[in-house]
């Protein structure tokens, strides 16, 4: 006989011929020839220096011809020949391993015969194969003999099951032991070769286990008693790492899940038992990830839990005694929370098995740590979402490990970390968690701060997104102190100069900033249907963001915000209820100081750098208290305004805007007018400022939009009506002095464009009184535009003289520009749709600045002319 | 081409965000060419950012609480203009948050100020309130607060009458009382100046196509009146003195400017469309 082939080829050819030559016998029914062929081709399987993958390719061919045979055994028995004189007759083959072959192939075409003494045959093959002991032989020699006898074992001549699942577990045992040895062949150098091939070879070991759990069925108690501890057993004995992950992953894939529920703590003691450099947490964490899944597979999970503690009940007693050891430590941990207890509470079980493991492994390195604690997360938040001390004690637990292991966190860590505080956010009660969770916070606040200013980011993301209101001073606070990071800058910069203007013009131009932004945002969530609550939430976040220094031009604002919406709020309440009125006016009254408050907050703290800001938000809460008749609050709003444009704007641009900004608030009021003369006090002195700013234009265009100051008009949104509403506050005369005096400054400045365009800015004005009514009533007649109408045409004229004057470059090309109403020049761009703004004068052609003021009275006499055919009084005005 | 124009924003101190609903709908990059933004808008990275996505090319205004400078893609710190204008087509169209008008949101005022920059539409803001007119030939538009931001402004009448009558009603008639309100302005009528002398001057060219049925019923719904508590609940939309979220869409073809006015109402965008034709 000779030896296995060289190569792949060969063996597949020699094999494929034999086959034939099998067959052929088979069918001139000479079996004695047929099983000469067999032994031959199994020669094939000898050879020792196949690889697992080529060495599978064999087996499988093998295989399907054996099983050509064995057909042929069981359909000829008993009339050509018995099958137990046959189980004699093959262990005459000349070799192990094809003897061995033929023997399980005879035998198991026995066994499904009537007549065959099934469990003598399995013992004495299941014996037998101990004969082979190289590790890939062997392997696939049992993995066949496991392949033959599925059928077998499950059909209806099928023995005990107890004798089946022992058959396995025994056939298992070997094979793993088999496996474990592979890794020990071959040398040293290769050692990473082997592990990789062992993978390749688990599937082998694997569906044992899968056969089993076919067998078990249901039978719960077996599986618990007999199956599972043998199994456990083997896998701690192998102390094999590869082995051990494999296999320990294998078990929570093809048991049962009410099964795992069942033998939970023998699973999780197995894992401390394990090979040290075994990661534990894979382990877990797929267990628990199978948990998870059952309960996601349930129609009503809840029963789960009604009868986890029957299943428990029905555990073994060792589990009684395994708590009875255990449960003074951990019961003693547990006793700070103020949670009674459930024995059979599945978190728990892993809980005692959390502590377990960190006292029996302090080895254990934190980044393994970590994330065992974060699967043990997922299952309490799946299975007891509303049992939030569970988490909490994890946090802690996390907390306290983090301090035993000092400052020395590495880096691989950060990312545990930071999975442990996102994932709570991606659940229904992440708002609960973050704000009754102590250690939630205890543990963030010794993260880095780069990854604390990531979760804070990530929860007011998660809060804005779910719209989650606050509405509890505790929780409040609790978020205060989580984005305590983001919320105080350390504001640690020596002031070593006294000039502190570069520091602010930076921080003026990075007014972006997302954090802050969202901090804001966060005040808009503030929410109590009662109002002293809701005040006193709004006090408890101003106090947190008072901290923020400079940063409180971001979150100060909204904090006003919602101080005027709670005065609103109030002002409706004593709409609805008048009775009560003066207990809400008194509130009022409160409110308005904390808005107060906040801007002389805003004021010392960030200073000039943004006194506009101040400016407006003073002028606002000025108009509102005006609109509740709160004629003093509005008074001391104005005038605090009045203090911040005296002092502190500084720019002219800024001060013309400002101040046209309080003329245009002031011309809104309406409970100023009172005996105080607050009103008179207020727009006078607003005018005066007007006339006083630095630029002739600026004056000019202040001061003839002041004289809308003596000019009440209609406010729709309260249902005044112009000729219905009779007590307007309206001076003419004072409206007069006001265009008068507008237009002496307009005629006195030195640009001729400007001074024209002022002008007919001024007659536009005038046409705007004129319109408003008689000229016994507004001072402005026909007669004064009239007037007004020559002058400009007289002015027009000596610019037209200026432009024939001028040296014309005609080349360039000609540009619509007009003045916008701040004075600044708005020149078309001839590449886009836009314009450029600026007010400096552009440099275009002169015939195309001096069209501005030109055209524009064009325009305004063609206004005039068509309001002749509305109103007859126009007709009076010659142009 | 569209234009699309937002106002009033106050990201973050006022408002949140600019409702879902809205940002789905405006999610569509290259479709809108140009967008400005009428005041208020600039606190918000991203709200800008969302901005940026609907189109590159934005026109801004400064509005009472923007910053003087603004940092784009040209110019680090680029003034920001109280007014300015746009060329579209035939069309001139003037941007003006409008709070350095005095007097503020006054018909004559804005008509003399579209007169000043020589424009046919003028785009303001300021007021948190939608409305659309013509005056004098010229079109008005105020696209509102794209987030119905809390308003300084008066509250409007209506919304303060709610409160008063509920008093002197039965509870059962307090919670049907919201249906019976005036429609809140978004002014498809076309509104006159103000003044008597001067009530038939407008020549107005807009068609207006009206959405009936559209009155708003989201004062006081479901409330329901309790006598001995102090702490009702009161609608959002009233506490922020009566503005619904709202922008305006203008689609400008040849020379026809098709304006089409998104309002955020009850969870529901409704759109009201103006058509104006330059003479």
């Amino acid at each position: 006989m000779s030896a296995y082939s060289d190569n792949m080829e060969q063996a597949i050819s020699h094999i494929k011929q034999q086959t034939i030559l099998m067959q052929r016998s088979l069918t001139q029914k000479k079996l004695m020839d047929a099983l000469k062929h067999c032994s031959d081709m199994l020669k094939e399987l000898r050879n020792p220096d196949l690889s697992p993958k080529l060495y599978y390719e064999l087996y499988i061919i093998i295989f399907d011809s054996l099983s050509i045979l064995s057909q042929y055994l069981v359909e000829n028995h008993p009339t050509r020949h018995h099958l137990a004189d046959l189980y004699e007759l093959v262990q005459y083959t000349g070799n192990i391993l094809p003897r061995l072959y033929l023997m399980l192939t005879v035998g198991v075409s026995f066994m499904q015969t009537k007549d065959c003494p099934a469990e003598e045959v399995l013992k004495d093959m299941i014996e037998m194969c101990r004969g082979v002991q190289h590790p890939i032989r062997g392997l696939f020699l049992r993995y066949y003999l496991s392949q033959r006898t599925k059928q077998s074992l499950t059909s209806d001549i099928s023995l005990d099951k107890k004798f089946d699942i022992q058959f396995i577990i025994t056939n298992f045992i070997e094979m793993n032991k088999l496996w474990v040895r592979l890794q020990h062949q071959g040398p040293l150098r290769e050692r990473d070769l082997r592990t990789k091939e062992r993978k390749e070879l688990q599937i082998l070991i694997g569906s044992n286990l899968v056969r089993l759990s076919q067998i078990l069925d249901d039978s719960f108690a077996l599986y618990r008693d007999e199956v599972l501890p043998q199994i456990l057993e083997q896998v701690i004995q192998c102390r094999d790492v590869v082995s051990q992950t494999y296999l320990l992953d294998v078990i929570c894939q093809v048991f049962p899940d009410e099964f795992h529920l069942g033998t939970l703590s023998q699973l999780l003691d197995t894992t401390l038992k394990l090979n040290p450099d075994v990661v534990i947490n894979k382990v877990v964490l797929s267990l628990i990830a199978r948990l998870n899944g059952f309960w996601d597979r349930q129609d009503d999970p809840n029963a789960i839990i009604q009868n986890l503690n029957h299943l428990k009940l029905d555990s073994n007693t060792d589990e009684e005694e395994h708590s009875a050891d255990d449960g003074e430590s951990t019961a003693e941990k547990l006793d700070s929370e103020p949670v009674s207890r459930n024995k059979f509470d599945l978190f728990f079980v892993f809980w005692k098995y959390l502590t377990k493991i960190t006292e029996e492994r302090p080895d254990l390195p934190l980044h393994e740590i970590i994330p065992l604690v974060h699967s043990i997360m997922l299952l309490s938040l799946k299975w007891y979402p509303s049992n939030l001390s569970n988490v909490d004690i994890l946090y802690k637990f996390c907390w306290e490990k983090y301090q035993d292991f000092g400052k020395d966190i590495p880096e691989e860590c950060e990312q545990s970390f930071k999975e442990l505080f996102i994932y709570p956010l991606s659940t229904d009660n992440f708002y609960e968690i973050i704000t009754t969770c102590d250690s939630f916070q205890k543990l963030l606040s010794v993260q880095s701060i780069t990854l604390q200013k990531s979760i804070i980011n990530s929860i007011l993301d998660k809060m804005v997104e779910t719209n989650t209101k606050i509405t509890d001073k505790q929780h409040l606070d609790k978020l205060g102190a989580i984005c305590e990071p983001i919320i105080s800058v350390p504001n640690n910069k020596p002031k070593t100069s006294i000039l502190t203007v570069s520091d602010d013009l930076d921080s003026e131009l990075t007014f972006f900033n997302p954090e802050q932004e969202k901090l804001a945002k966060l005040v808009h969530l503030i929410y109590h249907k009662n109002v002293d609550i809701n005040t006193e939430l709004l006090l408890i976040c101003k106090k947190w963001y008072y901290n923020g220094g400079k940063q409180l031009r971001f979150t100060y604002p909204a904090l006003i915000t919602a101080f005027w919406k709670l005065i609103r709020k109030l002002h409706f309440k004593s709409l609805k209820r008048p009775e009560r009125k003066e207990d809400y006016n008194a509130k009022i009254k409160q409110l308005f100081k904390y808005v107060s408050r906040c801007n002389t907050d805003l004021f010392n703290v960030c200073g000039l750098s943004i006194s506009d800001l101040i400016f407006k938000l003073n002028l606002q809460t000025a108009a509102i208290a005006d609109q509740l008749t709160l004629s003093e609050i509005s008074y001391d709003f104005f005038s605090q305004a009045f203090t911040i444009f005296e002092e502190s704007l500084s720019d002219s641009k800024v001060q013309f805007q400002a101040l046209v900004n309080m003329a245009q608030v002031l011309q809104k009021t309406r409970s100023l007018y009172n005996d105080e003369g607050y009103y008179d006090t207020l727009i006078t002195r607003c005018t005066l400022h007007g006339s006083k700013l630095l630029k002739k234009t600026d004056q000019c265009r202040a001061v003839y939009l002041c004289s809308h100051l003596w000019w009440a008009t209609e406010l729709t949104l309260i249902g005044e009506e112009e000729g219905v509403t009779k007590n307007f506050f309206r001076e003419g005369k004072r409206v007069l002095e006001c265009l008068q005096r507008s237009l002496r400054v307009a005629d006195s400045i030195m640009d001729n464009v400007q001074s024209c365009q002022l002008m007919v800015e001024i007659l536009g004005s005038c046409c705007y009184y004129f319109i408003h009514g008689d000229e016994s009533e507004t001072h402005v007649g026909v007669k004064y535009i009239a007037g007004l109408v020559e002058l400009i045409q007289a002015n027009l004229k000596g610019l037209q003289l200026e432009e024939s004057g001028e040296v014309q470059d005609f080349t360039a090309p000609s540009q619509t520009i007009v003045i916008g109403c701040d004075g600044s020049y708005i020149c078309k761009t001839l590449s886009s749709s836009t314009c450029m703004v600026s007010s400096k004068i552009p440099n275009v052609r002169i015939p195309d600045l001096i069209a501005v003021p030109v055209s524009y009275f064009e325009r305004t006499l063609e206004y005039i002319e068509n309001q002749k055919q509305v109103d007859y009084r126009f007709n009076a005005i010659t142009t | 081409m569209l234009l699309l124009a937002l106002s009033d924003a106050h990201i973050p101190e006022r408002a949140i965000d600019v409702p879902l609903k809205f940002r789905k709908l405006l999610n569509v990059p290259n479709k809108i060419q140009q967008v400005t933004l009428l005041g208020n808008c600039t606190k918000s990275a991203s709200f800008l950012k969302f901005v940026n996505t609907i189109s590159e090319n934005i026109v801004f205004v400064r509005g009472e609480f923007d910053p003087a400078t603004v940092s784009t893609t040209k110019n680090p710190a680029e003034e920001m203009p109280l007014s300015t204008v746009i060329s579209q087509g035939p069309f001139r169209i003037g941007c003006c948050n409008g709070y350095t008008l005095v007097p503020k949101n006054d018909p004559l005022s804005l008509l003399t100020l579209a007169r000043q920059l020589d424009v046919d539409i003028l785009l303001w803001g300021g007021t948190h309130n939608v409305e659309a007119y013509t005056l004098e030939g010229k079109f008005f538009i105020n696209p509102g607060s794209c987030t119905g931001a809390f308003s300084t402004d008066w509250v409007q009448e209506d919304v303060e009458e709610n409160y008063k009558t509920s008093e002197q009603q039965e509870p059962a008639e307090a919670s049907t009382n919201g249906s019976n309100q005036q429609p809140k302005e978004i002014k498809e009528e076309i509104k006159e100046p103000s003044n008597n002398d001067s009530e038939k001057s407008g020549e107005d060219k807009a068609d207006i196509i009206e959405d009936k049925g559209n009155s708003e019923e989201h004062l006081q719904e479901g409330k329901e009146y309790e006598h001995d508590s102090s702490d009702d609940e009161f609608d959002d939309i009233d506490i922020n003195g009566g503005g619904i979220p709202s922008f305006c869409l203008l689609d400008i073809q040849d020379i026809t400017c098709t304006l089409y006015i998104y309002t955020y109402v009850d969870n529901e965008i409704k759109v009201d469309k103006v058509v104006y034709r330059k003479d």
